[in-house]
């Protein structure tokens, strides 16, 4: 059966003339809209039918019907009035006839459905130029223009042409100058709230017909101009007034009509209540359902509609927020094109597919939206960065003890600022960016004058949302905060302390003042354990990951002058009693003005508060309170917002919510939205919004509209310096320091050359059988984890079989492993028998070094080697069972069973053992003093020393070995594991150092690694050569991780950091050091930068030196050439498209792989 | 035999000579130090009480990494020496360790002459005698030590 949706092609004409002559009867008694609602779909019906199954409901309301149901005759004039105030709606104007309510609102004015006199074309009519249009001008009252007090119930916004089409012939029909209502078929939508709804009809039912002033059905609209017009009809935005521009004199169905439609905006449109916002909540679960529900449909085809509606009348809008404006109906009526789309998508394939459209590849953790490439975000940030220097600057309070730069003093200004603005009354309220006013015109269709409505000139439209409003919209700064995103160096903690310092509540500064003249209030109070949230006025919370807190606490002490800022230090077992009792307002003179937290303790708070079904209060922890203030530092840490710690992070309730983040946007654009959520800056927190702005477009592939109006949503929000900003004068803000890089291209030796090769041809296998099978891009995970073993094995061959690996990888390539055999590759294994070797970290180790084993160890030097007889031992080695030989001897032995493919066993007592396992004894009794100092300082590593004292505490090698016994006479015996077969990479790092510690003895040197593994080997490597070191990494406890930093700051001479990219990638600041060794290359050059950026900071006073090591012919330096080209593309190329990405990544791959 | 001999074989060929272990002896052949001409005495109270046992000993080139090479000359009637006089004992083979040396390996021997084990063969018929009828085989020992055995 044909749709009738469809103007039928001209050839098969079979509609019976006279068709409408049955339909007729049936229209009188289809008053009741349910009753009509139920009736069978139209396209069920026999396609001749083409006639409305109702005609009343909703408009083209008949005199003489109506008077039928009122049994009474009715004055025209009441009739019109009636028809003003119901919008035609027959069921309506019987209702409001019979209670007798039509007459309160008689004063409003009837002429306006008394304007029957159509003719001229709007100014903006697409119709063709019809002649006879003019001429002819019916004779009507014509309305004198008055002012009215009261808005009328509909108001003219304008006219358009639009085609139409005759569904019957018949001579005059129609003729130019009729006027004809414009009907909408019923629509077949169930009732709201009605159950059962299995999504949305396929296909949509557009029909709008146009019928002569009796009712009887001439025609459709085209079906381009139905479609948006019927929705606007359906949900009652907007009347339509037809008049017939052009018909023939013998009309045949199926021939072209013209028609001016006039169009008004009801009045109620205009009512707050009636606009439903969809999913107004980002808290309601409904929220992160992927269906699009009736009502955001209906949002969608009412915002389409008026976007159209007012391009089709070319309604310019008077004012409009300049940003916006630019893209915006396009992009409106794209993005709701997207959503059609995805609807017709979602449709096709199953119910749990992926709610975006299933276009992400599976492997990316669940996280909305695309990332951005490195081009993109730095077209983000550029745009961010336009910084004033000229604004102004604010002073800090007293009480804070450091001296700021201008840059900081403008930060401060513009935060004081942010967090009192609400205050000032709105000076200049501004527009919210997301409404256009529109004037009302003020002469209808035919050039006469419109009545004007006291003090309503305009009106407002948000064309993103479809709400119309009478009412000025603005822009509501309801967030006392904000985002400084200064980049890494620049002292967002200072400035931020500096805010602390200047803006406190009013009611800390009444506490503070009242307790310095009675000391009794100084005295805590207790509080009955409210169960409702405390204001702490006193207290700002900082959120800050785990690695920074003694950073936070530490710097937030040398800010404030002795006294002036109570401090606490508040997760894990550090926390104290009940914050709400120490915080709450009752308590302010007393309450800590810090309260420094990690993410993690928010998290098992939120935990914990849910657990107590939501009751913060009585929980009397961190979600219990209202700070005065939030900080949120590395908030990058929630940019996920559908993680647990994000949602958390929402919970907490504060005046001012600030966060700090170098990278606002680490890689979607859904990064800032979390941002944004947490400051609770509307509308822009609400994700649909955000999604139908930004995310949508975005994904559509029109960057630029989307990152428009992502930089909307920025500018009042972020202030966002970098380092390398100069100043009008040409001064960079911080001066810093030169630093130099330097890549140091490294020779593998033959054995990890195999290794290398073999995971290389391996891996180009896969790419090459992807290739032919034209699999690639499926196969992307497992081409990429190949890809990482490659690149471990640049690093050390005995990484590839390691288990720790970076978590982010491991998934990925564990995947990976079991896809392509390599678990079970016996030939690597071949290879790699002779770098095996378990890693076992020290630890273990040293706790089974007894004193009695050492003395063993001691004595047996002086006896001959049980393998080849030399007496005394040649390099005395130790097995891990403790028996000794010549170190040649023993891993020749090793040697020699493992490749007879024995499991290799101690000579003596034939536990098994492995090269890896075996120790070189070290007497120290030739050695320099200092070296002897340096290995007295040795990190966490097997190293144990045995002097004649045996006073070695066990607790004490947790981190620092410290046998502080003055060297004595009898040598001093040092264990430390033999490397077998070290990388290419150690030694060369093992040559930096060493040479570095003859030329600067006092020079301290960070070492980067992406793989913690790799720094596990590194650990031996370092402590062989007796250089000192420190490790920081994920795992260690905050205590160790502070005591780390804190010493490696301290230690006047010679040492080096260990860090892993990962863990030290953020936050820290190493200034204390002057040289960098980067032991491997990471994807882009930026995070290594950021590494780099650690000890190149604010602070550094020295020369900063970079070595990257890089092994000659591998993967890295194909790495190296990549992130190069991707610094050019960043200029050179605008965005990129999905597809350019794919291509972009595979490029990488190919150029990774080749030869 | 062009490398020099290592130190390790030196040292035990000394120790050999100089501290001899009572019913064994090991003297190495002038033109090659590591060819032995080894002698062991069956163990008292064993079936081959009273014999004299020669065998032949080589120390490979990558001894001691790997085992010394060595059988019996002399006929014997032992479940786990063959007629060729290879012997079936794990230091030997598997057990081997470079911390033992030829001292202690033809202790080992002797031992194994001490305490046959038939049910970790090398000579299949022995044991099958040697299990199924331990005197007769015994006897046979007995017999085979004085009659092939005897000190010249």
């Amino acid at each position: 059966m044909a749709d009738l949706d469809e103007r039928p092609h001209k050839k098969p004409r079979f509609f019976v003339e006279d068709s409408p002559a049955h339909e007729a009867p049936r229209r009188s008694h289809s008053a009741s809209p349910s009753a009509t609602s139920e009736k069978a779909p139209p396209p069920a019906q026999p396609a001749d039918r083409s006639s409305p199954p109702t005609a009343g409901e909703q408009n083209g309301f008949d005199p003489e019907t109506f008077r039928g149901f009122a049994g009474e005759d009715v004055s025209d004039s009441t009739i019109r009035i009636l028809q003003n105030s119901c919008g035609n709606n027959l069921e309506q104007a019987i209702n409001v006839y019979f209670d007798g309510s039509w007459k309160t609102t008689s004063s409003v004015p009837a002429q306006r459905s008394s304007i029957r006199t159509p003719l001229a074309l709007g100014h903006s009519a697409t119709a063709p130029d019809v002649k006879s249009a003019s001429s002819e001008r019916p004779s009507t009252e014509t309305p004198k223009p008055s002012a009215l007090t009261l808005s009328p119930p509909k108001r003219y916004i304008g006219a358009l042409g639009v085609t139409a089409w005759t569904t019957r012939s018949g001579i005059g029909l129609v003729k130019p100058g009729d006027v004809v209502k414009i009907e909408r078929t019923k629509q077949q939508v169930p009732q709201k709230g009605g159950k059962g709804r299995g999504g949305f009809r396929r296909t949509q039912d557009f029909v709008v017909r146009f019928t002569n002033t009796k009712g009887d059905e001439i025609g459709r609209l085209e079906k381009d101009s139905a479609a948006w017009i019927s929705g606007l009809i359906d949900q009652r935005v907007c009347f339509f007034e037809g008049h017939c521009i052009y018909a023939p004199e013998r009309v045949r169905t199926n021939d072209t009509v013209y028609l001016q439609l006039r169009c008004f905006l009801l009045k109620n449109v205009f009512d707050p209540g009636n606009f439903v916002k969809p999913l107004d909540s980002n808290r309601q679960t409904t929220f992160y359902e992927a269906q699009e529900s009736t009502d955001e449909r209906d949002l969608r085809l009412r915002q389409i509609g008026l976007v159209k509606l007012f391009s089709e009348i070319n309604m310019q809008p008077s004012k409009a927020n300049e940003m916006t404006v630019k893209h915006k109906r396009e992009g409106l009526l794209q993005a709701a094109e997207i959503a059609e789309q995805y609807d017709a998508q979602k449709e096709k394939s199953t119910p749990a597919d992926t709610p975006e459209g299933g276009s992400s590849p599976a492997s990316e953790e669940a996280e909305d939206g695309e990332e951005l490439e490195q081009d993109q975000l730095d077209t983000l940030y550029k745009k961010a960065q336009s910084f004033d220097f000229n604004t102004p600057e604010a002073q800090p309070a007293d009480t804070f003890t450091m001296d700021l730069r201008k840059y900081q003093k403008q930060a401060l200004h513009w935060m004081l600022n942010k967090e009192t603005s609400q205050k000032q009354d709105h000076k200049e309220q501004s527009m919210h960016p997301l409404w256009e006013e529109y004037l009302w015109p003020t002469k209808d269709a035919e050039d006469k004058d419109l009545p004007s409505v006291v003090g309503q000139d305009c009106f407002y439209l948000n064309p993103y949302s479809g709400e119309l409003s009478l009412d000025f919209p603005v822009q509501e700064q309801n967030c006392l905060g904000g985002i400084l995103a200064d980049e890494m160096g620049l002292g967002k903690t200072i400035e931020m302390m500096s805010l602390i310092h200047s803006h406190t509540s009013p009611e800390y500064q009444a506490a503070a003042k009242n307790n310095s003249i009675d000391a009794v209030s100084a005295l805590p109070r207790l509080l009955n354990n409210s169960t409702a949230i405390e204001y702490a006025p006193a207290t700002t919370l900082v959120v800050a990951p785990m690695s920074l807190l003694a950073q936070w606490a530490s710097e937030a002490e040398k800010a404030s002058k002795s006294g002036s800022m109570k401090i606490m230090l508040y997760y894990g077992n550090e926390k104290s009693a009940n914050l709400q009792t120490l915080c709450c307002a009752a308590n302010a003179a007393s309450a800590p003005n810090i309260i420094i937290t990690s993410y993690g303790t928010i998290l098992s708070e939120y935990n914990a508060v849910a657990n107590m079904s939501g009751n913060r209060g009585s929980h009397g922890g961190l979600f219990s309170l209202e700070y005065w203030r939030i900080i949120l530092d590395e908030a990058h840490m929630v940019k996920n917002r559908q993680s647990k710690t994000a949602r958390a992070c929402y919970e907490l309730a504060a005046t001012h919510r600030w966060v700090l983040t170098g990278t606002p946007i680490v890689n979607r654009l859904e990064d800032l939205f979390s941002l944004v959520h947490f400051l609770r800056v509307e509308p822009w927190s609400n994700f649909s919004f955000w999604k139908t702005f930004i995310t949508t477009p975005f994904e559509k592939g029109d960057f630029m509209r989307a990152l428009d109006v992502v930089q909307t949503v920025l500018e009042p929000l972020v202030m966002r310096r970098t380092k390398d900003m100069k100043t009008p004068d040409g001064e960079a803000l911080v001066p810093l320091p030169p630093r130099t890089i330097d890549i140091e291209k490294v020779q593998l030796s033959d054995p990890e050359r195999e290794v290398y090769s073999h995971i290389f041809a391996r891996a180009k296998r896969t790419f090459n059988s992807n290739v032919e099978a034209g699999t690639l891009m499926k196969s992307y995970t497992t081409i990429f984890a190949q890809i990482l073993r490659l690149r471990q094995s640049c690093c050390h061959p005995i990484l590839t079989r390691n288990k720790n690996m970076v978590a982010d990888e491991e998934d990925a390539a564990s995947a990976a492993d079991i896809a392509n055999g390599l678990a079970d590759d016996m030939d690597l294994s071949a290879l790699l028998e002779r770098f095996d070797a378990d890693n076992h970290e020290g630890d273990q180790d040293a706790s089974r070094f007894g004193a009695h084993v050492l003395r063993q160890i001691q004595n047996d030097a002086s006896m001959e080697c049980p393998i080849c007889s030399e007496e005394p031992m040649e390099d005395q080695a130790v097995t891990g069972c403790w028996h000794s030989a010549c170190k040649k001897c023993l891993l020749d032995y090793i040697d020699h069973q493992a490749s007879k493919g024995e499991l290799p066993k101690c000579f003596n007592c034939r536990e098994p053992i492995n090269a890896h396992d075996v120790f070189e004894v070290v007497r120290h009794d030739d050695e320099e003093d200092e070296d002897f100092i340096m290995a007295e300082s040795e990190g966490k590593s097997i190293l144990k020393s045995l002097t004649n004292t045996e006073a070695n505490d066990p607790e004490d090698d947790e981190l620092y070995t410290s046998t502080q016994t003055p060297p004595t006479k009898t040598p001093r015996i040092t264990l430390r594991r033999v490397n077998q077969l070290s990388s290419a990479k150690i030694a060369a790092l093992l040559k930096h150092l060493k040479r570095l510690r003859k030329t600067s003895r006092t020079t301290k040197s960070v070492i980067f690694s992406q793989f913690t593994s790799f720094l596990d080997l590194l650990s031996p490597a370092l402590t062989q050569e007796n250089i000192t070191f420190l490790r920081f990494d994920g795992t260690m406890t905050q205590k160790h991780r502070a005591k780390v930093l804190a010493d490696f700051a301290q230690r006047p001479t010679f040492t080096v950091l260990l860090l892993s990219l990962r863990a030290g990638g953020v936050g820290l600041n190493l200034t204390c050091a002057q040289q960098v060794f980067m032991m491997d290359p990471w994807w882009s050059w930026a995070v290594e930068a950021q590494a780099v950026d650690r000890v190149h900071r604010m602070g550094q006073t020295m020369d900063v030196r970079v070595v990257r090591f890089v092994v000659e012919g591998s993967i890295e330096e194909k790495m190296l050439r990549v992130q190069e080209r991707k610094k050019f593309l960043a200029s050179s190329l605008g965005m990129m498209s999905e597809e350019e990405k794919k291509v972009q990544r595979l490029e990488d791959i190919r150029e990774l792989l080749s030869e | 035999m062009s490398a020099p001999l290592p130190k390790r074989i030196i040292k035990e060929t000394e120790r050999l000579q100089n501290e001899p272990v009572p019913g064994i002896s090991a003297q190495p052949h002038d033109d090659n130090a590591r060819y032995f001409d080894v002698m062991v005495e069956g163990p008292g109270g064993s079936c081959y009480e009273g014999g004299v046992f020669n065998l032949e000993l080589f120390l490979p080139d990558d001894y001691p990494m790997c085992p010394p090479r060595i059988r019996f000359l002399t006929r014997i009637y032992h479940p786990n020496i063959d007629r060729l006089g290879r012997i079936c004992l794990d230091v030997l083979k598997n057990n081997w360790s470079p911390a033992l040396q030829i001292r202690t390996i033809l202790l080992s021997i002797q031992a194994l002459l001490g305490a046959p084990n038939p049910e970790d063969p090398l000579n299949e018929a022995v044991a099958k005698q040697w299990k199924e009828n331990q005197s007769e085989a015994i006897e046979t020992a007995r017999e085979w030590t004085k009659l092939y055995a005897q000190k010249n």
